[in-house]
């Protein structure tokens, strides 16, 4: 008995263990919001942040806070007062010039203290100058030197500013769509065996894998237009990587109407295999290269790798890895499922 | 079956559109509670999406053992 399905309380085991470790590890304490979003250089200040699972402690010297404009050049804060564990409010008084000759520069901040570790906020406050003048800016944004930082202690998740908590879909979206490849590799594996052996047994088991493919597509698909609703800002936004991997799925939803059009079950097995060959030659180059060469709001576009060592660091390597193999294998089960279906049918139904 | 795949694939298409353009209220309380109700819809979605292959694999085993059946 358990020899014999072990792989199937594997994936069981290993898609709970990425159940529940993905959404119960906390996020790493980030900034959620300042106010305001701009300002004019020459003018004190006073940021109002809003902290996520920060734990902003009650003695403002606990704490330190710098605006960043570039590399080299920050101003540190002034005065620090902590209104909640949520909250902290920063005077800075900034330079009457910029070090630079930009009308506006961008700056972060950085919040820096033991317990909660150091957080950034990218382009939190945008500077604008009036009088250009990079040299006594220059002098101005140097006085400070960022350095002793304190790292977050404990098991965390990265802080993302736009993606969140939503980046534990990185177990289920993500992983949702290499369980997908695997299952297309293993149905074009079946589809040349069965072209190789004319054994309509392959071809059984090329049609079900094909199946939980597409269904671990179309969920991958709608997944995402879920996920970004809330981080792009739309459902649909006619995204390179959207719209190659819903053409992608129409061609492999083709296969399917091909195979039904043939009533004779060795013709439907011979085209079905060899459309199933030309399908995933294209799926490698609609869903992996092309939206890389171009732009795309998907991660892993113009060239650049999916995960930054930002987006995927080792904790969350340590939910990934295993969610894959679960889906995968559970996906392995689907099919499994369905090819046994398919070859009784063919036993019982077919003299 | 294929109309049922081609249908959800519609419902899909045709539900984004309309739904994106509106609706700051609800962006915003997605923000003040980190988005974590976009996990549990990702994680509802793909379960909803493995019931009803469930549901279809189940109805044709029934439809094969009654075939069987009919035959003997």
């Amino acid at each position: 008995m358990i020899k014999k399905h072990w792989w199937k309380a594997l994936g069981v085991v290993l898609l709970i263990y990425a159940f529940t470790v993905g959404l119960l590890v906390p996020l790493k304490p980030g900034i959620q919001q300042v106010s305001p979003r701009s300002a004019d250089a020459g003018t004190p200040i006073t940021v109002l942040v809003n902290g996520y699972n920060t734990s902003y402690p009650a003695d403002p010297t606990a704490i330190r806070a710098w605006l960043k404009v570039d590399s080299i050049h920050a101003l540190a804060a002034n005065s620090i007062r902590q209104t909640s564990r949520r909250a902290i409010e920063l005077d800075f008084v900034l330079p009457a010039s910029l070090p630079s000759r930009a009308d506006v520069m961008p700056a972060s901040l950085i919040i820096d203290e033991a317990q909660s570790g150091v957080q950034v906020l990218p382009d939190a406050v945008f500077i604008r100058q009036q009088v250009l003048d990079p040299a006594a800016g220059n002098i101005a944004w140097s006085q400070t030197v960022i350095q002793d930082l304190h790292k977050t202690s404990g098991m965390n998740f990265p802080f993302r500013n736009i993606l969140k908590e939503t980046i534990r879909n990185t177990y289920f979206h993500v992983s949702l769509w290499f369980a997908m490849l695997f299952l297309f590799i293993a149905s074009v594996y079946y589809s040349i065996k069965h072209l190789r052996t004319r054994e309509l047994i392959y071809d059984h088991w090329a049609e079900s894998f094909t199946r939980i493919g597409v269904l671990f597509g179309i969920l991958g698909l709608t997944t995402g237009a879920v996920w970004a609703r809330f981080t792009w800002g739309a459902f649909w936004s006619w995204d390179i990587k959207q719209n190659m991997t819903a053409i992608a799925l129409l061609i492999y939803l083709a296969y399917f109407v091909l195979r039904n059009s043939f009533e004779d079950a060795e013709r439907q097995a011979r085209l079905g295999a060899s459309y199933n060959i030309f399908a995933f030659s294209l799926l490698i180059p609609l869903i992996y290269i092309i939206p890389r060469l171009s732009d795309s709001l998907h991660p892993g576009s113009g060239g650049n790798p999916a995960f930054g060592s930002e987006d995927l660091d080792n904790t969350m390597r340590m939910v990934f890895y295993p969610a894959i193999i679960g889906w995968t294998l559970l996906g392995y089960w689907l099919a499994n499922l369905s090819a046994r279906l398919l070859i009784l049918r063919e036993k019982y139904l077919s003299e | 079956m294929r109309i049922r795949i081609l249908s959800i694939f519609c419902l899909l298409f045709g539900t984004t559109i309309p739904l994106s353009a509106q609706d700051g209220g609800l962006v915003d309380f997605m923000d003040s509670i980190g988005k974590i109700y976009v996990v549990v819809g990702v994680i509802l979605v793909i379960f909803i999406g493995l019931v009803i292959y469930l549901i279809r694999l189940d109805r044709k085993i029934a439809r094969l053992e009654n075939q069987i059946m009919d035959n003997d």
